[in-house]
């Protein structure tokens, strides 16, 4: 019941979005996103308390790691749905909180489906909902970044059904006809019987399409443009949580592989392409002018670098892993929330744009400055803990080189954010910005204290929830 | 059983390296149809030595969406355009090479999993896996919108193929799934195509530009 009401919620209110405008809309609105973070904190209480709850006979089913994810996706969207009425106003409405709510629903039925099918139909559907967002504006820029972002995710995804295909003909030539093949339940009970070639070859098509959504390195080309492009509020979603969800999928399928080919097979693979994302993000962030790009590359750096964590695993690694996904997506979404505002300051996203900010905007530039601090990784906040965990994990498993290697890199991308946060930080106020009130930015003050949270003294629950989803993931 | 559908898997696969080959834009379109068609004709032959009915409701899906609907879409992007890549671009005959290649590869990966199958159909698996490959080729080196949305189907008619031959189909759900996500793709990248047009006067995506970096 629980699952199904929180599904219900956003796509009810989606439905009702498409015909109400003005002020019945923001009720609506307001009505609809504290619901679903209410509905998803509830999910992850009941979860830690049952280890798992399950709808419509088994379809929906939310384990440890689900309701993770389903909590982050309720936290997230109620941080961006603060700011969203100010994107969207008179009869732009109607082309932007439906699809947000529509969005949101799309996320949540895809880590809440047991059946490993209808998790593509709905990571797929996550693409199709957040394209109309990413052209909002309807600029030449946000046309071709639109274009871009549903040809490769389009073309990415169908990747991943190509994976999925050759899951199921495993399952079925395996166990024949067995009652839903596809639900991860039944390919977890069958996978140390599965075809160990098949599955590997699955899991590397599934790794490559999903990890499209993810943004990981090579495939992430479309990323940076998308959610540039994007209003505030969506690309704070698409960064915090979507590329999470993309790496979800992979992990559903992690598990089977190491039971059917063994671990070393995942563990190469996540690696390398943590490494290259890294790479390719390091590259990028040693100079960049434009700081809505600069937020994107650096989502393509902490995608890698828990794709790495996931590579290392043990129980650090995961949990180190899991835990980072979490504190990436409060800061992210507070940064690009922020982003926001600066544009709206400054109008433009060129760094050498943006002077003097902590003068221009007393409140939004100070938080901007936390939020930055904390995702370069430094200490009180939760991205340090969680980067230790990581890295902590590889010299443990004897991963020396790849840990080194991930260090260097993310050394590069801290000193040229470093840079480019300074020539904004400082200098002769520009722009005419003026500063919402402070209480609007009560919620990014309570993200950024969760961050202090769970970079000091982890909240009581936080450890076995961490233990609880490693145990999903490792066989 | 066997031999109509190794036959129909060929013909699918000849079909996607005649698609590569020819530069003419309806030309490619009808080979689109022809290829749905042959899909759907895969689906009613399975359906027909397995008694699978549900395989015929698949097969309506296929004429309906793939080779009546999306075809009409799609040329109504290309309306007014003219009916080939307007500069000499690369000659077809690499391209072949390539896809060439890709087949062969195709076959070197996927055999191995073939061979496990204990379907009749399994000699049509490497046949739809090429097409698929061959179709994600295309898609990646398509020079127009129209062109790399092609390619895209293609590639999705392959993996499609690769379905019905190795499990006779996905379960219902998820194919109503794929069938609903193919056709809400064309129809997103009709309006954003258009859209392009209006901006660009053109459809030639060289042409997008405005972000780098």
């Amino acid at each position: 019941m629980l699952l199904v009401a929180l599904l219900a919620v956003p796509l009810v209110a989606a439905a009702l979005l498409s015909r109400a405008s003005g002020r019945v809309a923001g009720v609506v609105h307001a009505f609809a996103a504290t619901a679903t973070s209410a509905l998803a904190l509830t999910t992850a209480v009941v979860v830690m308390r049952e280890t798992s709850v399950e709808a419509l006979e088994g379809f929906l089913r939310a384990d440890a790691l689900s309701a993770w994810m389903v909590a982050l996706v309720g936290g997230v969207a109620g941080l961006a749905s603060f700011e969203a009425p100010h994107y969207a106003r008179g009869a732009d409405t109607r082309r932007f909180l439906p699809f947000f709510h529509l969005f949101v629903f799309t996320m949540l039925l895809a880590v809440t489906t047991d059946d490993v099918g209808f998790m593509w139909v709905a990571v797929e559907g996550t693409t199709l909902a957040s394209v109309f967002l990413v052209n909002f504006e309807r600029t030449r820029a946000s046309l071709e970044a639109s274009y871009k972002y549903v040809l490769i995710c389009s073309v990415g995804i169908a990747v991943a059904f190509l994976g999925t295909v050759l899951i199921y003909f495993a399952d079925v030539t395996r166990a024949g006809d067995v009652e839903h093949a596809l639900r991860w339940t039944t390919l977890r009970r069958l996978a140390p019987a599965l075809p160990a070639g098949v599955v590997e070859m699955a899991f590397v098509f599934l790794l490559v399409g999903y990890g499209t959504k993810a943004g990981l390195a090579p495939m992430h080309t479309w990323l940076p443009d998308a959610h540039s492009e994007a209003p505030a509020p969506v690309s704070a979603m698409m960064s915090g949580i979507l590329l999470a969800i993309g790496l979800y999928a992979v992990l559903r399928f992690k598990p089977i592989v190491d039971l059917a080919a063994g671990p070393p097979v995942a563990r190469r693979l996540l690696i390398g392409l943590g490494l290259a994302s890294m790479s390719v993000a390091a590259a990028f962030l040693w100079n960049p002018h434009n700081y809505k790009r600069m937020l994107a590359y650096s989502s393509v750096e902490h995608l890698g670098l828990v794709s790495l964590g996931l590579g290392f695993g043990g129980p650090w690694g995961l949990a180190g892993a899991m835990l980072h996904i979490a504190n990436h997506a409060l800061a992210k979404s507070v940064l690009f929330l922020l982003s926001g505002r600066i544009r709206a300051a400054y109008a433009s996203t060129d760094v050498s744009a943006v002077r003097g900010l902590l003068t221009r905007l007393p409140v939004s530039g100070r938080l901007f400055l936390a939020a930055m601090l904390a995702l370069m990784g430094l200490p009180p906040f939760g991205l340090f803990v969680s980067e230790v965990m990581i890295f902590g994990a590889g010299f443990a498993a004897g991963q020396i080189a790849a840990a080194v290697t991930g260090l260097v890199l993310l050394l590069i991308a801290f000193a040229g954010t470093l840079n480019a946060l300074q020539r904004m930080l400082h200098g002769n106020a520009a722009g005419r910005g003026v500063e919402p009130h402070v209480w609007a930015s009560a919620p990014m003050i309570a993200a950024l204290a969760l961050l202090v949270l769970t970079g000091l003294a982890w909240p009581p629950g936080l450890a076995e929830a961490l233990a609880a989803i490693a145990s999903v993931i490792a066989p | 059983m066997s031999a109509l559908t190794n036959f129909l898997a060929f013909l699918g696969l000849l079909t996607t390296l005649l698609m590569v080959w020819r530069q003419s834009r309806p030309a490619r379109l009808r080979l689109l149809v022809v290829q749905s068609l042959l899909l759907a004709a895969q689906a009613i032959a399975i359906a027909a030595f397995t008694g699978r009915a549900g395989l015929l409701l698949v097969a309506l899906a296929l004429i309906l969406v793939k080779a009546w609907w999306i075809p009409r879409a799609l040329g109504r992007m290309a309306e007014g355009v003219p009916r080939r890549p307007v500069a000499p671009g690369r000659s077809a005959g690499i391209r072949l090479l390539v896809s060439g290649a890709l087949v062969v590869v195709a076959y070197a990966l996927i055999l191995p999993v073939s061979a496990r199958s204990p379907l009749p159909t399994r000699g049509g698996i490497p046949l739809a896996f090429a097409m698929a490959l061959v179709g994600l080729y295309a898609c990646v080196t398509g020079r127009d919108a129209v062109g790399q949305i092609l390619g895209f189907l293609t590639f999705e008619n392959g993996i499609f193929a690769l379905g019905l031959l190795a499990t006779y189909g996905l379960p219902g759900l998820v194919e109503a799934g794929v069938f609903l996500d193919v056709l809400v793709v064309v129809l997103i990248a009709e309006g954003l195509v258009m859209q392009i047009r209006q901006e660009h006067a053109t459809i030639d995506v060289d042409r997008l530009r405005e972000l780098r970096g």
